[in-house]
């Protein structure tokens, strides 16, 4: 404890006067006070400014966790913030079986949501559609009942597979399953594109998302993927639960990932920016591995969005990417074909946050930090 | 840095049905909350139940939001009475002693490079606040983390202005015996 020369009512006085002031609850006399106890205890000068400068770092606002935490939130309590406008919803319930061959299990919904106004296309192959007429009349069908599920660029959807797990996918994406035996030992989709998932929890099921270039397994979680053939890199952001990775081509390597983290994978051997990451680290020899960065998810400090995750908050958000990747993002995001003519704009990097806007205003605030100019035609733009 | 929005713009917002300003108001409180709620619960998912239950409350009544005097207050309260019905329902009313309660406060220094403080004294800093007793601990971090009045604490907690007062007192005091400590040391 600290000892003090002076008499303990006046010490005292100083602990509840400096209390007082730090939690800007003294008055002007108090502060007085305290003023002239500190000057004929010059010793308490030391406490009184180590205590305020450490009272002062109550400005750094942790806000760790909580955009996920709100992400939760909103699902918990979904029909309260989606507002349904036109719902079409063609539903089957029931397990999968046998007897019912169930085209239609998946619960496909139409919906138009407020927050997340995902304009949803469904697109479901022929193959399936052919399948289910098929299926009544013989039994040995035990073949391909692929449901595809296809948006195009300048859609989002969201899906309910038939385990309950829900996906919402991405503009220019497509997810596919086979419908007889999705969710009896195992539940298997393939990704092409980028989609926010949330599995339903079931240990004796694992859920698996083949990609290109890498398979995730899961048990139920929440989980970002994004795994476009014409992008550069493949990648898995986790935000609640566990999910193990194993690469295409290093099948006995399996990464587990931790809630808010990410993993990525160049999809060609390029380079891809490991900074303030843990490497793990190609083999040294003379073949040719993609390189891996597992890295923290984190909040952009001053706009709190998680990159990984914006868009199924409907928010088209790039963070310093270049305006060739950029240019990409919107093609897809508003389905118009995007070139840049210029070939020396392709490098300028970019952060911007865009909801509801349209491509034409996206372009024109992009101009206004790194000025360019754009032709804009009926479905497509010419940045020059 | 976060700096944190007007709150009785945020209202106004909220009462429009505006899910952004929502999102802003969840994100601006969830941990405090969360911090708040566990002391009592020792439980990461009933916590973060509990303080789903404080927000969708908000939500649903929005259309009158703006009539909570001070909305900061009421979502401790809030916090605190929902968490209280559900130690009930669970039998576990013991929790809601505020002797009990097991607050984990932020590091002193969550940046010590911008401090001019030594590792050495951060982790002083860091023992002292955490042996700090119970109650006293809940009030020091409702006051210098949250950033509620020594009023709006002894509303919150159910006591008076000056046992507020005499803790946070306590508090700093035996957070300086820390400091003190580590100088002669070094």
């Amino acid at each position: 404890m600290v000892m003090l020369n002076q008499n303990s009512s006046s010490q005292n006085q100083f602990w509840s006067l400096l209390s007082k002031k730090l939690s800007k609850e003294a008055s002007s006399e108090e502060l007085q006070e305290l003023q002239s106890i500190l000057l004929n205890n010059p010793d308490l000068h030391h406490h009184a400014d180590m205590l305020t400068e450490m009272w002062q770092q109550r400005a750094v606002n942790n806000s760790d966790g909580s955009e996920a935490a709100y992400i939760r939130h909103i699902m918990k309590h979904k029909d309260e913030f989606f507002v349904e406008e036109n719902p079409i919803e063609i539903n089957s319930d029931g397990p999968v079986s046998e007897t019912n061959p169930g085209f239609f299990r998946t619960l496909i919904s139409k919906k138009r949501f407020t927050v997340f106004s995902f304009l949803a296309l469904i697109v479901l192959t022929t193959g399936s559609i052919y399948l289910f007429t098929k299926k009544r009349d013989t039994k040995l069908t035990a073949v391909q009942a692929i449901s595809s599920i296809v948006t195009k660029n300048g859609n989002r959807t969201k899906i309910v597979l038939p385990d309950g797990s829900q996906v919402w996918l991405n503009a220019g994406s497509n997810l596919d399953y086979n419908n007889s035996v999705f969710n009896k030992d195992l539940r298997e989709v393939t990704l092409n594109g980028e989609a926010y998932f949330d599995v339903t929890r079931n240990p004796e099921k694992p859920f698996i998302i083949h990609t290109k270039k890498m398979d995730i397994k899961v048990l139920g979680t929440v989980f970002n993927v994004r795994s476009y053939s014409d992008e550069k890199i493949t990648e898995a952001a986790l935000i609640k639960g566990s999910i193990e990775v194993t690469l295409k081509d290093r099948k006995d390597q399996k990464i587990i990932l931790k809630p808010n983290e990410k993993i990525s994978i160049a999809n060609e051997e390029l380079k891809t920016e490991a900074k303030q990451s843990k490497i793990i680290p190609a083999k040294n020899n003379t073949v040719r591995i993609p390189q891996i960065v597992v890295k923290e998810l984190k909040p952009n400090p001053t706009s709190n969005i998680i990159g990984e995750i914006a868009w199924t908050q409907n928010k088209l958000y790039f963070e310093d990417e270049n305006l060739e990747d950029i240019a990409l993002r919107m093609e897809r995001w508003f389905g118009k074909k995007v070139t840049i003519a210029n070939e020396s704009l392709k490098n300028i990097h970019y952060t911007g946050n865009f909801e509801n806007e349209t491509i034409e205003d996206v372009l024109s605030y992009l101009k206004l930090s790194k000025s360019f100019n754009f032709r804009l035609g009926n479905d497509n733009v010419v940045i020059y | 840095m976060n700096i944190p929005e007007d709150l009785s713009h945020l209202c106004e917002r909220i009462a429009n049905d505006d899910q952004l300003a929502y999102r802003q108001l969840f994100i601006q409180f969830y941990n405090k909350l969360s911090r708040f709620v566990m002391g009592f619960t020792k439980s990461k998912e009933l916590t973060e139940e509990i303080v789903s239950d404080v927000f969708i409350n908000i939500w649903r009544r929005r259309k009158n939001i703006e009539e909570i005097k001070n909305l900061k207050l009421y979502l401790y309260v809030s916090a605190k009475n929902i968490t209280f019905n559900y130690l009930k329902k669970l039998h576990r009313e013991n929790l809601t002693d505020l002797d009990l309660v097991e607050i984990e406060p932020e590091d002193p220094f969550a940046d010590p490079g911008a401090a001019m403080i030594t590792r050495e004294m951060n982790l002083k800093l860091k023992a002292a606040i955490n042996n700090l007793p119970p109650r006293c601990k809940l009030i020091f971090t409702l006051i210098k983390e949250d950033g509620l009045t020594y009023k709006q604490t002894a509303q919150l907690l159910n006591i008076s202005e000056s046992t507020v007062e005499n803790q946070l007192s306590i508090a700093l005091k035996r957070i300086s015996g820390a400091i003190r400590y580590t100088f002669r040391h070094n």
